[in-house]
């Protein structure tokens, strides 16, 4: 791309600015750093993504690596970003934030078998304590938020129609008493998944350690040890303090680390 | 003065004059009486590990300091005061006394000096007393064999020579004859131990044994002990002080439970307390120092006997990652000292203080069982190969010799630090669901297209469109509820329903009554008129439609209060239709002129609903 085209897109780019900010919208200000932003990068988001994954192949992780989260921080983040990040975190032996990249893909396309394969193989690959969740939480997470949620609202209107349809016509009532049945039952179960998945999407977060650590029994520089992970463990946030976060990874384990020491994740 | 006060105390209560007396004599004693002091102690001669009472005696006055004698190999506390009054042929004197417990520390002839207080400005002295401190000893073998001594105080060491270091067991055991019933204030008043450190007292369970020819019951109490420095070590005499409860010996057996050998059960009534103090004998133990030859260089001063057991993981890491090493040592010594040696073989690895785990579950003394090392080691260059085998030393009191453990090296990919790590078997599953993909030898490679933008937090629940829209079905359910209620009313209601129905009839009727007056057939017309009015009255009246006749005006309507004028109207359309029987009317506009009179009517009758009870 020549100068002067990337002179005129970043002029273009203000303007607008210009434009959207007389009219005092806080959104104008976002458009604005987002059409900065991308003159900024000179690229399109699948140019960038293309140059990423090039700096991928020639081995350069780190620099890739950096690449991706570049396009996530600008919100041109895809399942294939995250998941890239993730292969170019594991290649260049961060196992941690490859973990966090993998979840981030997972969250996003969580039957993606790709994504689940390298995931599974990063968290094979750490060792010591880590947390995992159940299996009714793993089951659940073959779905997204939104899926469960449309499931769920699919459900609850076929069964309420089926109710209306026989007091509109009560005669029906006998045709259709299997079908108000099995879609009465098939609510109620979608509707639990749904408060699961809702219960674990807004439960405490998972910290992700990204160097080995020694999580301590008080948060204090100094407090004993209550036990060593490495990096790529995941730990189930349970409270905070300062800089200090309290984890566990079952229910005999629990610790403060550093807020420093780990990445925070979203629960999927 | 006194008087005065005496007085006073009597007039405040008659019950508790002498209270107020001793009161009053408290307050004015030193002004009246003069001030003595005294010292005296309860028993002039004690076994060593007994206590006397010294008590200073002021009477007539009050102290201004309480002075604290000092005396070499005494050790002497303030425990507090008492107070007392004395009347005696009509002479009254108070005193107060303040009490010292005095403990000896060492055999021997003791002088408490002469003290000397301050009172009121006067100088008070007491005389020195003599104190007489006996070594306490064990019984002797024939006075235990006798069965004379109600306890006895028993030292067990499982050997004589040990070595600096070691830790061993040792029991004390109390031995109670069977004519003690109970025992309380048990104290252990001195345990000479010098040159040896003792663990956590446990107490066992208790058994029986004898002695000569008496059963005694045994309480024991474990100890570990361990010495701190060669050579002949004293323990003991241990002494302790106890207080046995014994029948008592003024209490008469009744011998009517005698003749039938049996004991007296009242006897557990009666019983009488005695203190005791037991000692045991002096136990010479020999302290060996550990040899100075053919130390190994990993020694750290273990004394004991060990197994070595060593875990490493991962094996395959970039440089930098860390190790975790999991050194168990299990056998029997001091877990709580044990400290991992350091291992020169590591000088490629960063070290981490490791974290250790005691677990002696299963010996109270806590001198079996295992500690666990979890030490964190971190390669430095990608040229390791292996982690050299742990080593730990310690010295085998058993075998008399220095032992070293060994585990084995643990061979390890270290591969340099950002490069990606070698293709290897996924490791153990940890718990996750089976239909898992299999494990892989890599990650899978990269994706090549861009996709679809992350819509990151954009979650149905939370839209307010997509919950407005889920209350649709519940919407329609409700006015499905609704209009089937309604129905249901309905099909409940007869009149509701006939009034419906009628409605219905004067609808369609009224549109048979154009029709028929635009084809100007009159018979037809005047026929559907007159069933019109039926319909209408027979609802209103709640009568069948064909009963319904112009004689109901007079019969039904007028008795229930209808409007003369509507009457006419049902009137004049009844005898209309009766006239059209014999006269037709032919014109067509003669017809249709009728129907709107038929409409006001009908509508008339049917606004009487308001007034329904006027027509039942």
């Amino acid at each position: 791309m020549s100068d002067r085209n990337l002179g005129q897109r970043i002029v273009y780019g203000v303007c607008s600015g210009l434009r959207i900010l007389d009219l005092g919208h806080w959104t104008g200000v976002l458009l604005l750093v987002l059409l900065g932003s991308s003159s900024v990068l000179g690229q399109t988001p699948a140019e960038a993504f293309s140059a990423a994954n090039k700096l991928y192949y020639e081995n350069k992780f780190n620099e890739a690596a950096a690449a991706y989260e570049k396009l996530i921080q600008l919100r041109k983040g895809s399942v294939a970003v995250y998941f890239n990040l993730g292969n170019a975190w594991f290649k260049s032996g961060q196992l941690g934030r490859a973990i966090a990249a993998y979840r981030q893909a997972e969250k996003l396309s969580p039957r993606d078998p790709d994504i689940r394969a390298n995931l599974q193989f990063a968290r094979n690959q750490a060792q010591g304590p880590t947390f995992v969740s159940n299996r009714w939480f793993q089951w659940l997470r073959k779905l997204t938020l939104n899926e469960w949620t449309i499931l769920a609202a699919g459900a609850l209107w076929l069964s309420l129609l089926l109710f209306t349809a026989v007091q509109y016509r009560p005669a029906w009532k006998g045709h259709l008493r299997g079908w108000l049945i099995l879609t009465t039952v098939g609510t109620a179960i979608l509707c639990g998944c749904l408060g699961l998945a809702l219960r674990r999407a807004y439960s405490s977060p998972i910290a992700i350690i990204t160097h080995d650590a020694v999580v301590q029994e008080g948060p204090v520089e100094g407090s004993p040890t209550a036990f060593a992970v490495h990096d790529g463990a995941e730990l189930r946030v349970v409270d905070e303090k300062d800089e200090w976060l309290l984890v566990s990874t079952d229910a005999r384990r629990l610790g403060w680390v550093r807020r420093d020491q780990v990445l925070l994740a979203p629960p999927i | 003065m006194l008087r005065r006060a005496v007085l006073s105390a009597r007039l405040i209560h008659r019950d508790g004059v002498f209270t107020a007396l001793a009161f009053a004599i408290l307050i004015f004693s030193p002004s009246v009486f003069a001030a003595t002091l005294t010292a005296s102690v309860d028993r002039d001669t004690i076994t060593l590990g007994e206590q006397v009472t010294l008590s200073l005696t002021f009477s007539g006055a009050t102290p201004q300091t309480i002075p604290a004698p000092n005396v070499e190999g005494l050790q002497i506390d303030y425990v507090g005061q008492s107070s007392h009054v004395n009347i005696v042929q009509n002479q009254i004197s108070s005193s107060v006394s303040h009490n010292f417990n005095v403990t000896p520390r060492r055999a021997g002839d003791f002088v408490i000096p002469a003290i000397t207080a301050d009172v009121g400005g006067e100088k008070l002295t007491t005389q020195p007393i003599k104190l007489k401190v006996l070594k306490a000893a064990a019984p002797s073998a024939e006075a235990i064999n006798s069965g004379s001594q109600l306890a006895v105080l028993k030292l067990a060491l499982p050997k004589k020579e040990i070595y600096v270091g070691e830790i061993i067991p040792m029991e004390l055991d109390l031995y109670l004859h069977s004519s003690v019933r109970n025992i309380s204030g048990f104290q252990i008043t001195s345990f000479p131990a010098d040159g040896c450190s003792l663990g956590k007292m446990v107490q066992r369970d208790q058994r029986r044994a004898q002695l000569g020819n008496t059963v005694y019951t045994v309480i024991p109490l474990s100890y570990t002990l361990r010495p701190l420095r060669a050579g002949t070590l004293n323990l003991g005499p241990i002494t302790v002080s106890v207080v046995v409860e014994i029948p008592s010996a003024r209490r008469r057996r009744d011998p009517f439970f005698e003749q039938f050998g049996m004991r007296d059960p009242f006897e557990m009534l009666g019983g009488e307390q005695k203190q005791l103090t037991l000692a045991t004998e002096v136990e010479t133990l020999r302290s060996l120092a550990l040899s100075q030859e053919n130390v190994p260089p990993s020694f750290n001063g273990a004394v004991g006997s060990f197994t070595l057991n060593v875990s490493v993981g991962p094996t395959n890491v970039a440089v930098g990652d860390p190790i975790t090493v999991r050194i168990q040592l299990s056998g029997q010594g001091p877990f709580d000292t044990l400290a991992l040696p350091e291992q020169p073989g590591w000088h490629d690895f960063k070290t981490y203080p490791p974290t250790t785990k005691v677990d002696t579950t299963g010996d109270p003394l806590g001198i079996r069982g295992s500690k666990t090392f979890e030490q964190v080691v971190v390669p430095q260059n990608a040229e390791i190969k292996e982690l050299p085998p742990v080593s730990f030393s310690f010295f085998d009191p058993e075998g008399k010799s220095y032992r070293t453990l060994s585990g084995q090296a643990m061979k390890l990919v270290v591969r340099p630090s950002g490069v990606a790590p070698a293709p290897t078997v996924a490791a153990a599953n940890r718990g996750q669901p089976e239909e898992l993909p299999p494990p892989t030898q890599d990650i899978v490679p990269i994706k090549t297209r861009w996709g679809t933008l992350a819509q990151g937090g954009a979650v149905l629940v939370h839209q307010p469109w997509f919950l407005a829209l889920q209350s649709v079905p519940v919407l329609a359910l409700l006015s499905g509820v609704v209009l089937r209620k309604r129905a249901e009313n309905l099909a409940n209601n007869p009149r509701r329903r006939r009034q419906r129905q009628v409605a219905q009839v004067i609808h369609d009727g009224l549109q048979e009554l154009s029709r028929l007056a635009s084809e100007n057939k009159s018979d037809d017309f005047f026929a559907t008129l007159f069933r019109l009015l039926q319909e209408q009255l027979g609802e209103r009246l709640d009568s069948p439609a064909s009963s319904i006749t112009e004689a109901v005006i007079d019969e039904h309507l007028k008795p229930k209060g209808v409007s003369e004028t509507l009457l006419s109207q049902v009137q004049e359309l009844f005898q209309t239709c009766n006239l059209a029987r014999y006269a037709p009317i032919k014109s067509s506009q003669e017809l249709a002129a009728l129907i709107p009179r038929l409409e006001t009517t009908l509508r008339a009758l049917q606004s009487l609903e308001l007034h329904n009870h006027q027509l039942r």
